[in-house]
């Protein structure tokens, strides 16, 4: 048993890490160091407790040809074991819970001239706030490499995750409150960024892809954004509801909005209610201040989302709808109501 | 009365109740606490069967990337349904409702629980409760996993109404059970069996009554928030209206913390008596055993911020409650080697139970060692809320709970229905169900690790391949428990007659017969010593000193 438990920890002292799950952050936390630890005494313990298993099983078992009424060794216990096995493990404890402060205090530890970025987590995607850029960010974003970052997190909507498995830290993205996650991205690359806290019925969809590239890229990544922002605030890409067209809409519709609704009646609901007559029928709630919904309202709802006694619609940005797409579903919407 | 009078009537035939002659009285509104431990029993089993298929309906969802087999908001209620009927309505009933009643009592030497009329009150909160949770699969099911974490809880609609109430109707009964099994242990102990002179059943029982005495309170006033949150508009979750998300996970947890150990402590009481009873010898280290169960109660109440190392508490905070989890494993890890200590030198007997014995204490040291990795917050940092931590709980709950509860049963089984199961039925049971028990839950460990979430209808395709493999040992793990159905049928039917001591066990409840009468002790015994000496003389009054240890099976 000794020597499966040495072979088992040579085996964990040569298993890189890194092959299997890329380290792409300050690899200084020693966070895979901790865990590898962890392993090393894992190891002896779950062969001994499975080998002894195993062998006083084989050895003790009740043969045959012994009476029936055979019983063991009258043995109550043995006191200076006990307290070997009491004493080991909690001086082993105490080794990891001093290493494991230590690195827990590092972790919440801020870096000098860190990059600060904002990520906001809503209700199926995350946004993302960068110093110097107007807009935000619902999708992929960039950040530089050897740069420290601090993510401030938070949450518009329900408790949300901020997890990059390469990056090895995660914090729950809390309405109400701002955490800071700190670390530096050591490799390039293109990572994962996944929500972990259940919220909601996008939860499983809800990830983007963090690029970590060179300050140069970075760099022109950044003005690039800046010029856009620019450019879309003069041609002010504004809502023209006339222009839409039904067949277009009907196309985004069963591609998208399927997903959810039905084209019926309002009690036909999959997730959200059936939208077929939402201008003219009812039984259809009321959506707005109590009168039937005009096109600006309908439009409206799709632009900024929905959440309340229906239920939770993410908004046109998180469907991925521009403005065009929004004025042909409401002409599609249109065309199916009476 | 004088004190000796009431000795008199303790030692001697006190008056024995008649037994009830109407089928309402004997099986439906019984308060004979062995039949309670049946009708629990039952209806906690048919619990655990329902978790069961809510959660191979989650793992076909796993199959593919982007199946369609349910929708997103139908998974959310697979896993909801899940973990909240495994929890509550299964595992927790199971332990101490089935087991607790029908052994504890037996075990002491006593003739029912200290308050049979209150033991039948607290059954019948359980059917009501579970008609309520599961009616609400009608109106709109509460979607938001067990834990239920406002604010997405509060948008589920009236399904959370429902959870709540049928949660806090549990607990009702959890929370008189607890009061009345303390009751018992206390004041209802056969003379002669000093607190050191318990079964370890008996001392894991009295522990857990008093867990669920003071955590359940807590859980209440979780639940009562987050209903006047929905139903009163009360912004308790609601920060722009001054309200703390966090509030709710710290009451939550200071429940659901202490409830883990609720669900395996009792396990740790049977597997303390299967080993002895098999190994012919008595327990290693009785004392330390007992002490450790204590310690690990009291330690429970101290660490539920473990749950909570990613919700922003910050370093000072989470530390203490990393180093006071990490302890837990000192208690924990004293017990699993007094076990495997108590094979040594044993003459052993491997029956089924004995095998899912050996089985919990391999499958448990493995989840007690990912616990130990969740405790050290850099590294929850990683694994919190992935597969690793599904993982980790199934190794504990299933690994562990279920594990020794099927041992359990296996064990019990003779003593109930009079009646012996297949062995050999139940050793391809074992090895079925400990071999996809491995295949389905090990993996998960990797996929966690890897960056797969919990809770998820829709994957990464890159982790396709493990999860159809998880998926499919599922299914077969599934499949195997059919063998433990047809065992339990057949032995009813044709299974051979057990006389009241087939193990040759050494405890109060092998002393009469199998099923056991009406009053269990017509005559209260008097207790000597410990009840693990084995190879020496019974050592309680005539006479219950009569019985063979001879194992018969």
């Amino acid at each position: 048993m000794a020597a499966i438990s040495a072979i088992l920890i040579v085996l964990i002292a040569i298993w890189p890490i890194n092959n299997t799950l890329a380290v792409a952050a300050t690899s200084d936390y020693g966070i895979d160091a901790l865990f590898k630890f962890m392993l090393y005494f894992a190891a002896p313990i779950f062969v001994f407790v499975n080998g002894y298993v195993l062998y006083f099983a084989r050895r003790y078992k009740h043969r045959r040809d012994e009476p029936a009424d055979a019983v063991g060794i009258p043995l109550y216990g043995v006191v200076p074991l006990e307290i070997w096995w009491t004493v080991l493990p909690a001086l082993l404890m105490v080794v990891l819970g001093i290493w494991s402060a230590v690195t827990l205090f590092g972790l919440y530890k801020p870096q000098a001239g860190a990059l600060n970025v904002e990520a906001i987590g809503h209700q199926w995607k995350f946004e993302l706030r960068y110093p110097g850029l107007k807009s935000s960010f619902y999708g992929d974003f960039y950040l530089p490499i050897d740069r420290p970052v601090t993510m401030n997190i938070t949450s518009a909507d329900v408790v949300h995750s901020f997890w990059v498995p390469q990056f090895r830290v995660k914090l729950d993205m809390v309405p109400g409150m701002v955490q800071q996650l700190h670390f530096t991205p050591t490799q390039i690359g293109n990572y994962p960024l996944v929500c972990t806290e259940f919220c909601g019925i996008g939860h499983g969809d809800m990830r983007t892809t963090v690029h970590v590239v060179s300050q140069a890229d970075y760099d022109k990544w950044f003005s690039g954004e800046q010029q856009q922002v620019a450019a879309a605030s003069a041609s002010a890409g504004a809502l023209n509801l006339a222009a839409g067209v039904v067949s277009k809409g009907q196309a985004i519709f069963e591609q998208k909005c399927a997903v959810c609704h039905n084209m019926a009646g309002f009690a036909q609901k999959k997730v959200g209610p059936g939208l077929q007559n939402i201008f003219s029928d009812p039984a259809h709630p009321k959506l707005v201040d109590g009168s039937a919904p005009t096109p600006e309202d309908v439009a409206g709802i799709i632009e900024k989302g929905y959440s309340g006694d229906i239920g939770v619609m993410p908004n046109a940005q998180a469907n991925g709808l521009s403005s065009s797409d929004v004025a042909n579903l409401v002409a599609y919407l249109k065309s199916q109501s009476k | 009365m004088s004190t000796d009078t009431i000795e008199i009537l303790r030692r001697t035939e006190a008056p024995i109740h008649p037994a009830p002659e109407s089928f309402v009285r004997k099986y439906i509104f019984s308060i004979d606490h062995k039949v309670i431990g049946v009708q629990y029993f039952i209806v906690s089993g048919l619990m655990i069967l329902l978790s069961g298929l809510f959660a191979e309906a989650i793992r076909v969802q796993l199959t593919a990337p982007h199946n369609t087999f349910l929708t997103p908001q139908q998974f959310d209620e697979a896993f909801t349904f899940h973990g909240t009927l495994m929890v509550w309505f299964g595992a927790i009933p199971m332990v101490t409702g089935a087991f607790g009643n029908f052994v504890m009592p037996l075990q002491i030497g006593a003739r029912d629980v200290a308050f049979p009329w209150l033991n039948m009150f607290s059954f019948w909160t359980f059917p009501p409760a579970v008609l309520i949770l599961l009616s609400s699969l009608a109106f709109g099911a509460p979607n938001s996993g067990w834990t239920e974490y406002p604010p997405v809880s509060l948008q589920a609609g009236v399904g959370i109404v429902f959870w709540t109430t049928a949660v806090f109707t549990v607990g009702i009964g959890a929370t008189l059970t607890a009061l009345n099994f303390l009751t018992t242990v206390i004041k209802m102990r056969a003379p002669g069996m000093t607190f050191t002179r318990m079964p370890l059943f008996v001392w894991a029982s009295a522990v857990t009554a008093v867990l669920s005495l003071v955590a359940t309170t807590a859980l209440a006033s979780a639940l009562g928030s987050l209903f006047l949150s929905h139903v009163f508009n009360v912004p308790f979750y609601d920060p722009s209206r001054g309200g703390t998300v966090v509030l709710f996970q710290h009451m939550f947890w200071f429940y659901s913390h202490p409830a883990v150990y609720i669900l395996i402590i009792p396990v740790f009481g049977i597997v303390s008596e299967i080993i002895p009873t098999f190994a012919r010898k008595p327990i290693f280290g009785y004392k330390l055993i007992a002490f450790s169960t204590v310690s690990i109660a009291l330690l429970s109440f101290m660490v539920w911020a473990h749950h909570m190392f990613t919700s922003g508490l910050g370093p000072w905070v989470t530390l203490p409650f990393m180093i006071l989890s990490m302890l837990i494993a000192v208690p924990t890890g004293i017990k699993i080697f007094s076990w495997t200590a108590t094979l040594f030198g044993s003459n052993l007997r491997l029956t089924t139970a004995m095998l899912f014995v050996l089985g919990f204490l391999s499958t448990f040291t493995i989840g007690g060692i990912t616990g130990i990795m969740l405790a050290s917050v850099p590294v929850d940092w990683h694994e919190h809320a992935t597969y690793f931590l599904v993982a980790h709980i199934h190794y504990v709950l299933f690994g562990g709970t279920l594990m020794g509860v099927i041992g359990g049963v296996y064990y019990w089984w003779p003593k109930v229905t009079g009646r012996l199961m297949s062995e050999s039925l139940g050793k391809w049971h074992f090895w079925l169900t400990f071999i996809f028990f491995n295949a389905t839950f090990l993996p998960m460990h990797f996929v966690g690790l890897l960056g797969m979430p919990r809770r998820v209808a829709y994957y990464d395709p890159a982790f396709q391949g493990l999860n159809l493999f998880i998926s499919i040992s599922a299914f077969l793990l599934a499949g195997s428990f059919l063998l433990l159905f047809v065992n339990a049928f057949w032995s009813l039917k044709k299974g051979a007659a057990a006389g009241p001591n087939p193990w040759g066990a050494r405890t109060l409840e092998w002393m009469i017969p199998s099923p056991p009468p009406y009053y269990n002790f017509k005559e209260t015994p008097e207790v000597y010593a410990t009840p693990y000496g084995y190879g020496e003389p019974l050592p309680y009054s005539a006479p219950y000193n009569s019985v063979s240890t001879t194992p018969t099976y």
